[in-house]
């Protein structure tokens, strides 16, 4: 009885919980704009006339968005970083951090979304086989 | 090697699916997908970076949209699943969930996990409290525009009757009857070769003096209301248009033909005196109207009674009498077409009449092209 009843006030606290966040939903103003969501979310198929599922979504897809940003942000330093360790003359050659296909395609790698592109020559034997078996 | 045969097999076969058009690449969503890199180009600024790749740029706003999609679909299929017609933010947080475990989230292996408190749930609120508000660049308007249905068009809108029972009333409404009605009559008549050629020459005589009644009309009247003419419906707009605008001028009524026009034969000498009847203006075509006419009318009147050649369902009109041009030398400048002698006023009026012209055709600016090229080939000995 007892598990029951606190389980019941568990839930009631979930339930709160995300009353809450959808409320707190309206007061954030996502980066993707509603009509666009709205549009991709009729194309598929989406019916809610809540505007606060709409904004859920948004806030999701600028969630990761922002992660996959900033996994390429971090490749980005990281080969950056290797190049002033090898040319220590040239003193912080390259401030500006630009987001690159190449950097795009690992961090992508990693959430499942093969953006890979094909090398234009083979300058190696081992051009164009995987990265953990070039690394051989 | 059978590992790297495997690979390139893999990789052609991807390179194949991109190259087939995606519903998220396809010419009608080109609006919402610059959107989308507007947007994401704003986040990747916030997250840290100063520029990006236009190829990166796009890719990536191609793959939120795919999320965003894909979120959709998930939710819709949840709702669907549980017996409803419109999701609601449980179906969303399933949704999520599913695309969020190719990577995996905390309590994703429990069995008895709630999706109220689902860790996605979490870690969104977590990143609104932490992420700074990033209001979009643009204001966008809602889209696909809805197009209003213009219910005057069909004829329950109009209020009309529809002429037989087996038409129905949504249909938009029928044009003037005058348009068809001479070719009903002639649908009824039999078939004969020698009465299909009356009626088929009796039609297009009709047809003809149809057109040139209107040209008169145009004519005689002021040049305020120049232009108009009894085309139905298209008059009150191709007005002011077609008075400013040759490229504005209303296209031809259903039904009517247009007046094909040979090229003109010309008298044997051309005068180059300067024969100003009336001084236009350069806006104002009036006096340039009644003047046409009175030149033309013995040209109309010879049309109406002139011969009339039938060549497979085309007809040509042979002027009898000869048409005389007023070339004058003015100093205005012409516009639109670059082709005109400048220095001729009245070859200017004839042109604009042209111009104005509702049924022109192109054979009939064919006709002008050799006319005026003929004359400033014949004036050219005169300016040397």
């Amino acid at each position: 009885m007892n598990h029951n009843q606190q389980s019941g006030d568990a839930k009631n606290d979930d339930d709160s919980a995300l009353s809450d966040f959808l409320a707190s939903l309206m007061d954030y103003t996502p980066a993707i704009p509603d009509e666009l969501v709205e549009h991709y979310l009729a194309k598929s198929g989406f019916q809610c006339p809540d505007v606060r599922l709409i904004r859920l979504v948004a806030v999701a897809t600028q969630k990761f968005v922002a992660e996959v940003a900033s996994d390429a942000l971090q490749h980005c330093k990281a080969r950056q970083a290797a190049v002033i360790k090898d040319k220590r003359e040239k003193q912080q050659k390259d401030k500006h951090l630009i987001l690159t296909m190449d950097d795009l395609s690992k961090s992508l790698l990693e959430y499942g979304v093969n953006v890979q592109h094909q090398d234009y020559f083979a300058d190696d034997p081992s051009t164009g086989r995987d990265p953990a078996s070039r690394e051989e | 090697m059978n590992d790297g045969g495997l690979h390139n097999r893999k990789e052609q076969e991807k390179s194949q699916k991109q190259s087939k058009p995606s519903k998220f690449r396809s010419k009608s969503d080109d609006f919402a997908l610059a959107i989308a890199k507007v947007a994401i180009a704003q986040v990747c600024e916030s997250v840290g970076f100063q520029g990006s790749q236009h190829s990166a740029l796009e890719t990536l706003s191609d793959i939120i949209v795919r999320y965003i999609y894909s979120v959709g679909k998930t939710a819709n299929f949840n709702a669907n699943l549980a017996g409803r017609a419109e999701a609601n933010v449980f179906d969303v947080i399933q949704g999520l969930e599913e695309l969020g475990s190719g990577l995996g989230f905390a309590g994703g292996s429990d069995f008895d996990r709630c999706v109220a408190n689902s860790v996605i749930a979490r870690d969104i609120i977590h990143f609104i409290g932490d992420a700074d508000d990033i209001p979009f660049a643009y204001d966008v308007p809602r889209f696909p525009l809805v197009k209003e249905w213009k219910e005057m068009e069909s004829l329950w809108g109009k209020g009309e009757q529809p002429p037989g029972e087996h038409i129905p009333s949504w249909l938009p409404a029928f044009p003037d009857p005058d348009t068809y009605a001479a070719r009903l009559s002639v649908g009824n008549e039999t078939n004969s070769i020698s009465s299909g050629e009356k009626t088929e020459l009796a039609r297009v005589e009709r047809k003809m003096e149809r057109s040139l009644l209107n040209l008169q009309q145009r004519f005689a009247r002021n040049g305020n209301e120049g232009g108009s003419s009894n085309y139905g419906g298209y008059a009150g707009r191709a007005r002011v248009a077609s008075e400013s605008n040759p490229y504005l001028a209303a296209p031809l009524h259903f039904g009517e033909k247009e007046v094909e026009v040979s090229p003109v034969v010309l008298p044997a000498k051309l005068s180059n005196e300067v024969a100003l009847r009336n001084p236009v203006p350069e806006n104002c075509d009036m006096g340039n109207r009644v003047s046409v006419l009175e030149t033309f009318a013995p040209a109309i009147e010879g049309m109406t009674s002139g011969l009339c050649d039938l060549d497979n369902g085309q007809k040509k009109v042979v002027y009898n009498q000869s048409v005389h041009f007023k070339i004058g030398i003015g100093k205005k400048s012409f516009g639109t077409a670059p082709y005109f002698n400048s220095q001729n006023e009245d070859l200017e009026k004839i042109a604009s009449w042209f111009r104005n012209d509702n049924e022109k055709d192109d054979k009939k600016r064919k006709a002008e092209k050799i006319l005026k090229e003929s004359i400033e080939s014949s004036q050219k000995p005169t300016q040397l």
